[in-house]
Parts: C-alpha cells; structure tokens; sequence
C-alpha cells in the first residue's frame, strides 16, 4: 500500500514546506497555459523562499498569461525517504503535479556547494541526469544565478544557462519556446535558436581539448554559437519589473519580510569578492520608485518589515532622501526598516537615531584582513581608525557587544596578517575599557567570525592559488593561540567546505564525471553541513583520477585558458590582470564613485560608468 | 480601543499551519486587510492578538476562536469582509464582536474524527471491536515529558459512532485545556496500534480530524 502526496504531509517535518496555497502563490488553469515552468531552488524551502531573485522571476514569469511558474525546493530527508518509497516524483508546490511533464525546468545556482542538490532533485523528478540523455520529449533544463560564471563543472547536465541578470533573457527565450513548441518541439533546433539570444550559453555547442598537463588547449563553439557569450544586465532598473507582491510562507523561512531592491552591482571592487565584479556596473534606481515599491509590497503582503537590499546599502547615492521617503508612512504603520550590510558611519545622527540602527542590526563590521597592508592588497576600504572610532561611538551609546567578520587564506596573506586579527580585536576590547562613558558593570563581546578565502572567476584573485586545508587549519590554530582573553569569541569556519568550493568554482567540465559520482554515492545535500562530506569527494576524486590540487591550490599563468574564458562578464581580462598585480603591490583601487578604473563594464554605458 | 472577538475556519490546506505560525499569518493578514490594529506598548511593539485555544498541527476546526483590540472602531461586517478577503485558502472568518466568555472558561472541545480505510483488513469491525472494550487504555505524555496512562472510555461513553462504505465517524467530546487536556491524536493512535496488532502490520491509519466546537465547564458553546 503505498501512500499519496497528501499522506505524505501529515507525515513530515514542517507540512508547511511543500502544501502551498500561500497568500499570493499563483494559481493557474493548467489547460488555459502554454508554458509549465518549474523553478528549482537546490535548498529548502526556508532558504529558497528567502531569495530575492526567484521572487522577482516568479512575478515576471507569472505576469505571462500563457506561462505557469511553480516553486520547487528540495524536499528534506524525511520528505525525500517518503517519497522515493512511494514512488511520488518531485512536484510543483501550487499544482503539486510532477514536473518531468513540464515544459522548462530551470534551477538557480547560487553556491556551488547546491550542485549535488541539483543532480537530486533531476533524479527525483524522474529526469535522466545528462543533458545528452533527455530527447525532445523531456523537458529543457535550465540554470541561472552566479555559479554560472563558470557552470563548467555542470555544464553536461544543463541544457542551457542564462548568463547574468535573466529578466529580459528569459522572456526572449519564452518567446523563442513558443514558435518552436507551435511548431513541433525539437530539443536541437531549439538549442541552435536559442544560443543566437545574447546572454544564452548551450554548453554542448562547445568543444573542450586539454593539453598534456592537463590545462585547457582551445574551447571551440559549433552550430554557429558565439566565440564569447556576454551577460544580459538589466539596462534601467526603474523601469524594469519588480513584484508588487510576495508569496507570503506560512513557516518560517530566513528572510521572512519584504525586500525592496536599491541598486545592482557594486562600486567598491573588493578583490576577493566576485559579486563585486559580476554584477557591474552599478545601476540605482530612484528614491521614488523605490518608495512606491516598498509601500505596495507591504501593503500586498502585510510584512512588519521590509528590507533595502543591495551588495553594500549604504552605498546609494541618495540614501538620506530614501529613508526620509520610506519612514514617512513606515513609522506610522508599525513597519520597520531593515539595512543589512551597513555602514554605521554613513548616516547622520538624528537618521541614525530614527532608524534604530544599532539596536536593530547590532555593531558589525567587515574589515576581511588582520593588517592595513592586507586591506589594501585585497582593496577593502576600511581604516582600523574608523572601526575604532565607531566602536567607541556604540560604547558610549550602552552598546557592549561586536561582531567582525574576517578571512584567512587570502593572497599576500602572511602569518603577521593572520595575527593582525587577533590584534584588531584586541584593541576594541581595550577600546571599551578606555571608555569613560561605557555601560558600567558590564562587559564586552567581541565576535570573531573567521571564515577561508576561496578564489572565484571574474576576480582578480581568479589566478591565485587557493590556501590548502593544512595551511588553512594552520592559520587557524595560529589565530586561536593568539586570542588570550575570553571577551573575544572565535568562530572559524570548516576549511574542508571551503576546499570542496574552491575545486567547484575554478573547475571545468571534467568535475561533471565527479559530480555524478559522489552523487551516485549518496552525496545529496552538502551545502547542509551535517550532511557535508568531503571524504566522499575526495574518495570519488581518487577513483576517477582527478587531482583537486590542480584546480584549487595551482597558481595559473595570466596567459592560461581558464574553463571561463569563453563567457563575458564585461569586466576584461586586462583589467583583472592589473588588479592582479596591483594586489600583489598592496596597493588599491578607487572605487567607481571616485574615479572609473576602466574595468570593461561601461560596454552598456549605462548606471556609473555614465555618472 | 476595542476588544473583538473572530471566529473562524481552519480547514483544508490550512490545517498544515502550526500554532506559531498562524499568528504571524493573522497578524499579516490583518496588516492586509487595513484593519486599525493596537499594537503593545514598549521596546518591543507587536500586535495584539491571542488565541483562545491553540489547535494541533493537522487538525480542522470550524470554531477557532482570536482575539485583537481596535485602535479605532469599525463595523464588525467590514471587518469580516474585509478579512476574508486577504486570508489565505482554508482559513475563513465566520463572524466577529464583543467577546463574552474568557477563553480560561473552555474546559471541552467537541471533534470529528473520520478515519479513512487505508488498507487494513476487517477495518470497520475492528474499529467497533475496538470501541466496545471496557477500558480504553492510552499513554499520554505530560508537561514534564513522562508518560501517563488514561482511560479514554469515560470519554468515548458519549461518543457517536457513525459507519459508512468508506469510513468510520466517531464524534466525542475530550476534555481541552490545562493539564486534563485528552488530544484526539491518543484515541487514533490508539486505534492504530489496536488494527496493526489484530492485521500484524505496521501501517499509518490516516484519520481526519476536525474540531467543531468549543465548550465551558457546563456544555455550552464558547463564546
Ligand atoms: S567601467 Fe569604470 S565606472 Fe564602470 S563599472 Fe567599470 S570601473 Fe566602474
């Protein structure tokens, strides 16, 4: 006797996950639509739900009167054993029918960690795993989100990525789907079409030969694929769609509030950082638009809170006039303002005062590096003066507790750099005892969290080699012997995921065969850690003969072939290069707001590279 | 500043929703509907809403029973109108005024329980075989976490026991509310413990549940 999908969700963890029927979840008559869309989100509900870029595909794609888009998450183990026993297939959470009768299926790949994820949920829909594999009669699979800078290690098993921002690719590709489904779906013509829309990358119209050590020889495109796909970037954010409306989740989910978008992109260019580079260039939108915004998704979702969400918030170039915008009718409703990635120095007091900023997010700072030296090698702008100057600020005002955020295995990085973050830490605990006006009776806290360097595509630090676990855990044991006092508490993130990261990010279409294996051995879920393994894939790395090293910890030349070389991100090669070397010089790089270091992204001449 | 009392549904997909959760959906959902809601006062401002008596994850009920405060007053049948219309599927305003009784006064709870043949032999025979014992014996978890034996048969002497094809009804009324509290949840597992040991399966017997009314110590319908 084997159980329904309804049987099923009075028998799980958290029904709320997979029963649907929020408030504004779309419903569609499923014989008055063309195109069945399943967006895949390789993460729990409570994750995926909390993420901004599927909320806004979800209303544009929803907006279609002939498309239906539904949610699928991955289901969580007990979901997952129940329904592989029941023989019940991955499903779309509003019409809960299996999703291999779907038109597209299309994943958002956001950490590379999700990748095992992904080959799970295929296998659970019932899909043969390698693009080659599925004929015309299974549906398209699709990805987007940043892992797709360099989708190489999943390249075999998708049948297109959309590089970049997917708002107006996805629709063209919509487009495109219709003429071909009214004429007679063919999976290889459709492809050829679709590799003619810019931003659209078919990983099997590209040939891959390696030379003898083991290093890219030539990426050679066929059926008239273009030598260098570019990314699509939204062109003007002010008039481009943003959903006025939120599905509200019944559970619990990360981010639960609303979410208003200030801007795209970053002007700051920290060197470790690939959001940094890919998402350039910086495109606001204005104080107006944002406030309309704000104000109708509050009102259509009844969140107590909304949030300015952005790479580095305070960055908008008209902040003040926003919040003065936003609280005048935020204040009056109960509704709170939330600024995540803040800079506390950047606002004026009485804003500061109204925006409850300290007692909200608490104090918390990024300096990333130990050492002024490092800072300026990795190009974070920010001064140990004027971490100490707020810290002292906050204590004056009862504040009693920090947090820093740092990394250990950066490039330059150097023992003295490791240490300088135990010395950094030290002086806000000393800064506190100085204080006259400090909260009396109390301590302090300061909050370390530590986590490892992992080198990404389209950085500067695309070339460098990444630390390997033992240098890793050896800076670790380094800092821990270093901290002496019980007010600051250490955190160090597990250098083992880090190492998995670091071979996934840099990796080519080879790690497809390595994928495959470990998730043949029962590799399902290792963005979770408690079922992260890494022995697994260093088993399956050793039994299949590839050599994480040479992907992780190799110093590539300049004039290497990288595996994404062939995708354009508008940032140029030349430009990288100099910030490489600039790094290796500690010296930094203005930010776009100051100076335009020609970086490559002005191609679109849109948002500051036209300020 | 008013004091209303909702009545409502929670049927359907909504009998997924916990107990925590159907605040958070409430107090959205009133944020939605515009309806002038008190918040509390001091650091830490949230809005005023109590429920009168929490229900399990899965049940239904046709009698849930919620209270807010206006900050402004406003006619109950706009207030209803305009509830129904943001509430999510499953979850339905009945009515809304002044309340009467203090939700401590609930000492009973009336509920549905239909179970479904879900493939065990012999189902509705067992079922009566089952109900016609002379005590009724369940372990009960307490407050503390241990384990309680109570007799169900005092409670099931009233009960009405409906037969059709497809189903067995059993309408009872438990006790609801302090430390007495008899969970619906006990009598089915009861059950299906009883039909897996006369089967020798191990079989989840699915059951519906559904709370249809709320009462005080002498019977009378919560209001
Ligand atoms: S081209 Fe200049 S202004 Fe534009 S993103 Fe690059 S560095 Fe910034």
């Amino acid at each position: 006797m084997s159980y329904r999908l309804e049987d099923l969700f009075r028998l799980v963890q958290k029904p709320g996950r997979y029963t649907g029927g929020e408030v504004n979840s779309v419903v569609k008559d499923k014989g008055k639509v063309n195109i069945r869309f399943a967006f895949c989100f390789p993460d729990l509900y409570e994750v995926g739900m909390s993420h901004l870029g599927m909320k806004i595909l979800y209303g544009l794609y929803n907006r279609e009167p002939d498309i239906w888009c539904e949610r699928v998450f991955m289901p969580d183990t007990d979901m997952e054993r129940l329904m592989r026993e029941n023989g019940i297939k991955l499903f779309g959470i509003e019409s809960r029918e299996p999703i291999d009768r779907f038109d597209i299926i299309g994943f958002t790949l956001q950490y590379e960690l999700s990748y095992t994820a992904v080959l799970n949920m295929l296998d659970l829909a019932g899909l043969p795993l390698y693009s080659r594999e599925r004929d015309s009669s299974y549906p398209l699979v699709i990805a987007g989100g940043p892992c797709v800078s360099n989708p190489e290690p999943i390249a075999d098993f998708f049948d297109l990525f959309v590089l970049g921002e997917g708002e107006d690719a996805s629709l063209e590709l919509f487009e495109l789907y219709r003429k071909h489904k009214a004429g007679g779906y063919d999976k290889e013509e459709f492809l050829r079409d679709a590799a003619r829309i810019e931003g659209v990358y078919v990983p099997s119209f590209y040939n891959v030969s390696y030379k003898d050590d083991g290093t890219i020889a030539s990426i050679t495109p066929k059926n008239g694929a273009p030598a260098k796909v570019r990314k699509r970037i939204v062109e003007d954010l002010d008039s481009a769609y943003y959903p006025d409306r939120f599905v509200v989740p019944f559970i619990d989910i990360v981010h639960d509030r609303a979410m208003s978008e200030v801007f795209r992109g970053c002007i700051r260019g920290c060197r470790f950082c690939q959001a940094g580079f890919i998402y350039r260039p910086v495109r606001e939108k204005s104080p107006g638009v944002i406030d309309a915004q704000s104000r109708a998704l509050c009102e259509n979702t009844g969140y107590e809170e909304f949030s300015l969400s952005s790479l580095s918030t305070s960055d908008y170039s008209r902040i003040e006039e926003l919040l003065e915008k936003l609280l005048g009718w935020a204040e009056e409703r109960q509704t709170n303002i939330s600024l995540p990635s803040l800079r506390v120095d950047g606002f004026s007091e009485e804003l500061a005062a109204r925006l409850n900023i300290l007692r909200r997010s608490g104090l918390t700072f990024a300096p990333e590096a130990g050492t002024q030296r490092l800072r300026d090698a990795i190009n974070k702008n920010l001064s140990e003066d004027e971490i100490l100057k707020t810290a002292q600020k906050a204590f004056s005002a009862g504040w009693t507790s920090v947090k820093l955020y740092f990394m250990i295995g950066l490039p330059t990085e150097t023992l003295e750099d490791v240490g300088g973050i135990a010395d950094l830490s030290q002086k806000i605990v000393d800064c506190f005892y100085k204080n006259p006006d400090r909260p009396k009776g109390k301590g302090v806290n300061v909050s370390v969290s530590v986590a490892c360097f992992v080198p990404k595509p389209f950085t500067p630090f695309q070339w460098e080699p990444q630390d390997t676990m033992t240098e890793l855990e050896e800076k670790q044991r380094h800092l821990r012997d270093l901290i002496k006092t019980r007010k600051i508490t250490l955190r160090c993130h597990d250098p083992a995921t880090s190492s998995l990261e670091g071979v996934l990010a840099r990796g080519d279409r080879r790690l497809c065969a390595i994928l495959e294996e470990v998730f043949r051995r029962g590799g399902r879920r290792d963005a979770w850690s408690e079922h992260f393994s890494l022995q697994t894939w260093l088993d399956a790395m050793k039994d299949l003969g590839v050599d994480p090293g040479f992907y992780a910890n190799r110093r590539r030349g300049y004039d290497e072939i990288l595996p994404w070389d062939h995708l354009d991100y508008g940032v140029t090669k030349k430009y990288l290069i100099r910030e490489n070397q600039l790094a290796h010089q500690s010296r930094t790089t203005p930010n776009c707001r100051i100076s335009c270091s020609g970086c490559g992204a002005a191609v679109w001449g849109k948002g500051v590279c036209t300020e | 500043m008013r004091a209303v009392r909702i009545r409502f549904k929670k049927i359907e997909n909504a009998k997924y929703i916990s107990h925590l959760d159907l605040t958070r959906t409430m107090a959205r959902a009133v944020r939605r509907a515009g309806i002038p809601l008190w918040y509390t006062e001091g650091f830490n401002r949230h809005p005023y809403i109590t429920f009168a008596s929490p229900l399990s994850l899965g049940f239904e009920s046709l009698c849930e029973s919620m209270d807010i405060r206006l900050v402004e007053d406003m006619p109950m049948d706009e207030l209803v109108r305009r509830l129904n219309s943001v509430l999510p599927a499953g979850l339905e305003v009945i009515k809304a005024g002044e309340p009467v009784m203090k939700p401590k006064e609930i000492a009973f709870a009336a509920y549905r329980i239909a179970f479904q043949n879900s493939g065990f032999a012999d189902f509705k025979e067992n079922i009566r075989e089952f109900l016609s014992r002379q005590s009724i014996e369940a372990l009960k978890k307490t407050k503390k976490g241990d384990l309680k034996n109570v007799d169900l048969k005092p409670a099931l002497k009233n009960a009405a026991v409906r037969v059709d094809d497809r189903s067995v009804v059993i309408e009872v009324v438990l006790p609801c509310g302090g430390k007495d509290t008899i969970s619906p949840n006990l009598l089915c597992s009861a059950i299906n413990d009883f039909l897996n040991e006369k089967s020798g399966t191990e079989q989840k017997l699915f059951c519906n549940i559904v709370r249809v009314n709320l009462l005080n110590g002498e019977g009378v319908p919560f209001k």
